[in-house]
């Protein structure tokens, strides 16, 4: 499909597909995690892009970063002091693991980007307080945002964001709802390549591309291939090369929770209420990740629902070396899924280092006992 | 009919042979650096070894690192050695429940339900620590040559202790007791000890039931099997086959396709 294409060339050089970005006069505002707040970027006439390492050596971060931190913080540190994000005309760290935060810290001292911002979200999310909490730390933003473009965002911008997100987030579900009613109607690494295209493409090329792949998807018959259906679950997985050898092994993708799938674009944004509130009332009802607080076993219920959900046979936990958060969750979100019968793989991935013969001979035994 | 099973691992290649559930021969010679050519020459060898001739195959299944070249150019399926290892496990002795597998670059704890399926597994990550390849790099350190390290090891009377995981510090670890004057024979008991640490966590992991099997190359060294007993509290079956092991179930596996 020439749309999916598309989405695989974005991806192949990101300052290229910056340099286009700038093109028409756009500044590009980098951020870390699914917590940064889009709707607001946008509005503010920047282009959000989602930050992923470019997977080079590390060098010069290893003087601000030791070995136990995750391979994402370190390659986005390593290629920001590299030059490699030269682009940047600023980022954005939302308050969420203590890497991304200390992060900030050395990103702050380096003073690289003109724009600068921290939003320090509550840790809870399930409480009023919290709440009120957030929509202040939103407004806080946009006051950043408006002393940066030296003008105010009105709700009405404000509304319009909201809306493009919304077509972007809803066309993504459409096409994860579509995989897992027809499995193996889209490739792993074509899903791969739209949800990270998404993150880091021009949102209006994005919301063009999205409806048309949908209404394709949907005028094709399901593959009569006979995997076994597997939904990942865990940090990012920036590796299409994983996608592909679960597939080689005899799975097929059928859902996920991950930071750089579901998680990032579930949950729509009410339209036609205050904007900021209606933001702040996005990331609360949304699926925590391990950063964050909901009920003690929230995301323990909501990965064995997904798994119901998506039939799956078997869920993968991709976590990414040295992610704590991620790993403390771990052990009982795999009694959670074991309780109900459902089989559970580990694998911890790095950024830097993938070893695919290791990986395979764990798939191809998993997806042959599950 | 004849079934064979090929099982190119990192340091060895293995080839086994079955003709109506019974073992009919086996076969081991050092991988090279084509496991292609591996995978074919000791097959051949085997084949020379017990006067069979190539046509009585009825089947091959290739397990190991080399799989999926040996499945591209002569094997009927590939399958992985965890797979394998829980298939070759179970027809040798059927009470059979854990399987500790400790080879060259991998080291694995398989747990089986009493059919012989996997159940569940737990992989080394990567690095080499509780690897065969561990223990070679210290035994060459050590100038003892790899058959000879469990002799050594049994004669310890006081294991030193490694506190580096990392092959490479672990390393230099093992020179800076040679250079202190440690007995040779502590060091390598030490050095068995530090890899079982790192194999029984793995056993742990899946919550290993008894009767367990050790297979792999490893399984040859009694420092190594000693020191492995001791951490896990239990006693371990280790038989003539534990190397080969993965090559059987790979050729029951083909008797099955």
């Amino acid at each position: 499909m020439k749309e999916i294409k598309i989405f695989h060339n974005a991806l192949k050089d990101v300052s290229a597909l910056a340099s286009k970005i700038k093109e028409n006069q756009k500044k590009i505002i980098g951020y870390l995690c699914s917590y940064a707040p889009e709707e607001l970027i946008y509005a503010a006439g920047f282009h959000p892009m989602r930050l992923f390492s470019s997977k080079s050596d590390i060098i010069l971060a290893e003087n601000h970063l030791q070995t136990y931190c995750c391979s994402l913080v370190r390659g986005i540190l390593e290629d920001s002091l590299s030059g490699r994000l030269d682009f940047l005309d600023g980022t954005v760290f939302p308050h969420t693991c203590d890497s991304i935060q200390r992060l900030s810290d050395i990103w702050r001292m380096q003073g690289r980007y003109e724009f600068f911002a921290d939003v320090i979200l509550p840790a809870k999310l399930n409480t009023q307080s919290a709440r009120t909490y957030m929509v202040d730390v939103l407004t806080r933003f946009k006051k950043d945002l408006e002393a940066a473009i030296n003008r105010e965002i009105t709700d009405a911008d404000l509304q319009k964001s909201i809306k493009k997100f919304n077509l972007i987030r809803s066309n993504l579900s459409k096409i994860y709802a579509l995989q897992s009613k027809k499995p193996g109607i889209i490739k792993g690494a074509d899903l791969y390549a739209i949800v990270k295209g998404s993150m880091i493409m021009d949102k209006d090329e994005v919301a063009n591309l999205l409806p048309v792949i949908v209404n394709n998807l949907e005028k094709t018959d399901a593959p009569e291939t006979k995997g076994k259906r597997i939904v990942l679950t865990g940090s990012i997985c920036d590796s299409p090369d994983i996608y592909s050898v679960i597939e080689t092994a005899g799975g097929i993708i059928v859902g996920d929770d991950l930071c750089t799938g579901q998680r990032w674009f579930e949950g729509l944004t009410l339209e036609d209420d205050a904007p900021l509130v209606a933001i702040a009332e996005r990331y609360m009802g949304r699926m925590i990740c391990p950063a964050k607080h909901s009920s003690p076993t929230a995301r323990g219920e909501n990965i064995v629902s997904l798994a119901r959900k998506n039939k799956a046979a078997g869920v993968v936990f991709l976590l990414l070396k040295f992610c704590d958060p991620h790993a403390f969750d771990y052990p009982y979100l795999k009694e959670f899924l074991e309780k109900e019968g459902i089989k559970t793989l580990l694998i911890e991935i790095d950024d830097q280092q993938q070893n695919l013969g290791q990986l395979s001979t764990r798939f191809e035994t998993f997806i042959h006992y599950i | 009919m004849i079934y064979a099973g090929i099982d190119i691992g990192s340091s060895t290649a293995k080839a086994a042979l079955i003709k109506k559930n019974r073992l009919l021969g086996t076969h081991v010679i050092p991988s090279g650096y084509n496991p292609l050519t591996a995978g074919i020459t000791v097959f051949d060898a085997l084949l020379e070894k017990v006067a069979v001739s190539k046509t009585d195959i009825a089947a091959i299944v290739s397990t190991g690192y080399g799989r999926a070249s040996a499945s591209v150019k002569f094997a009927d399926k590939a399958m992985t050695e965890i797979i394998c290892h829980g298939t070759g496990a179970h027809f040798m002795n059927p009470n059979i429940r854990g399987i500790i597998d400790v080879g060259g670059q991998d080291s694995k704890a398989i747990l089986l339900d009493k059919n012989g399926q996997v159940e569940n597994f737990a992989m080394n990550d990567k690095c080499a620590a509780g690897t065969g390849r561990f223990i070679e790099v210290m035994a060459n350190a050590l100038e003892v040559s790899l058959d000879q390290m469990g002799d050594f090891s049994l004669k310890a009377d006081k294991p030193s202790k490694i506190s580096s995981i990392c092959t490479v510090f672990a390393e230099s670890e093992v020179i800076s007791m040679i250079a202190g004057l440690q007995k040779r024979e502590n060091i390598i008991a030490g050095i068995h000890e530090s890899a079982a640490a790192r194999v029984a966590i793995l056993a742990f992991k899946i919550n290993i039931k008894e009767p367990v099997m050790m297979t792999g190359g490893v399984a040859k060294n009694k420092g190594m099997v000693a020191a492995l007993e001791k951490r896990l509290g239990f006693e371990l079956i280790v038989e003539d086959f534990a190397q080969v092991n993965g090559a059987i179930g790979a050729a029951v596996l083909a008797s099955r396709l």
